[in-house]
């Protein structure tokens, strides 16, 4: 199948991990020209080596998520010009509830769920001017079944998913739609180091008996944002290999 | 550059309206038939061709009924208490919204006006 793309320019947010990396690849290949966002010099480092054999047919831009002089600089330096916005960023505390620092617990919503949501509110003022834009936030499996000690980490991704489902309804109508993809265990980044800590274990429980690529979320990641998937819009696509769906 | 003719030419896009209904006195969204998402776009317009930041619940006058609720909880006067709240308006403006507050949402293109010039000149 042909992919079809009507934009071009695609944000993604928390770009210096590995599936941001990898999924850059694909959208290069596809004619697309992705902007990575980065948090430090060891990050920027990290994307330049990664994709040092496409130099010219990306951009990185500076982002501290959660630091809002950051966003404010983000959109005038990229250009007020956007197609999609891809958001694999995500802040990790995992704590049992009950032992949880007041502090950091509510730092961590104020990152990653207050800043979130002017976050969207820029890019969605920026796509307006088009009247066209797409956006994928990157949830997780564990959005719907947590394991314990990843309540913060859930409720966080229940509410960013809410963010973005409700875009998707108030601007479908405006030619600015959204989907949230639910990953389970991946082979990739913080995934990877839990599988091999635990994977046997693990695995049996997934129905297909293996975790999910990074290759493939990449994969799913580009169908989404490509046209003929724009009908999928405000809803949660679940990709676990069926992990959530047993009892 | 003339606020009045470039709102016009923004709001006839948008609501699709013939340029000669559009008057500083004309209500938005009693008159226009304006939605919240249009008032959205017509903010990211007004950001867009004016070069100023739009704080929309402001521009709007979103919160005017919860800042006369303020007043009266405080025991203030409400007008000028909800003049502060809206700098680009002129007292006489607030009390006359105030007067027809019942009669629907009071919204004119000449508020509008009022924003984009009085953040035109702090800019």
């Amino acid at each position: 199948m042909n992919l079809t793309f009507s934009g071009k320019r695609a944000l993604i947010i928390g770009g210096t991990c590995e599936l941001a990396l990898t999924l850059a690849q694909h959208m290069i290949a596809s004619a697309l020209f992705p902007i990575l966002t980065h948090r430090s010099e060891a990050g920027l480092k990290a994307i330049h080596r990664e994709l040092l054999p496409f130099t010219g047919k990306y951009e990185t831009a500076y982002l501290e998520f959660g630091t809002r002089e950051s966003l404010q600089t983000l959109f005038p330096r990229i250009g007020e010009d956007l197609d999609y916005l891809v958001d694999f960023a995500q802040g990790n505390y995992e704590n049992l509830i009950a032992s949880a620092d007041e502090e950091t617990l509510y730092r961590y919503f104020t990152e990653n769920v207050s800043f979130r949501a002017e976050l969207l509110k820029t890019a969605a003022r920026v796509m307006l001017k088009k009247r066209r834009g797409r956006l994928v936030f990157i949830s997780s499996a564990a959005a719907e079944s947590p394991n314990p000690g990843q309540g913060f980490y859930a409720a966080s991704k229940l509410a960013s998913e809410a963010l973005y489902r409700s875009m998707g309804l108030e601007l479908g109508g405006r030619g600015i739609t959204t989907v949230i993809l639910r990953p389970g265990y991946v082979t990739a980044g913080r995934g990877k180091a839990f599988l091999n800590a635990r994977g046997e274990d693990i695995l049996e429980k997934i129905p297909v008996k293996r975790a999910i690529t990074g290759e493939e979320i990449a994969e799913t990641v580009l169908f989404l944002l490509a046209d003929s998937a724009s009908a999928i819009n405000a809803t949660v696509i679940t990709m676990d290999g069926g992990l959530t769906s047993r009892k | 550059m003339n606020i009045l003719e470039e709102l016009k030419k923004i709001l006839t896009e948008l609501l699709d309206l013939d340029n000669g209904d559009i008057t500083p006195e004309t209500y938005l969204i009693q008159e226009l038939g304006a939605e919240s998402i249009d008032l959205l776009e017509l903010a990211v317009a007004i950001n867009s061709c004016f070069k100023i930041k739009v704080k929309d619940e402001e521009i709007f006058l979103t919160r005017f009924r919860l800042h006369l609720t303020e007043a009266e909880q405080r025991k203030e006067d409400a007008v000028p208490y909800v003049a502060t709240k809206y700098p680009f308006l002129t007292a006489q403006r607030v009390e006359e919204i105030i007067k027809n507050i019942g009669k629907g949402p009071q919204l004119k293109v000449k508020d509008v006006m009022g924003y984009i010039a009085f953040h035109s000149k702090e800019a």
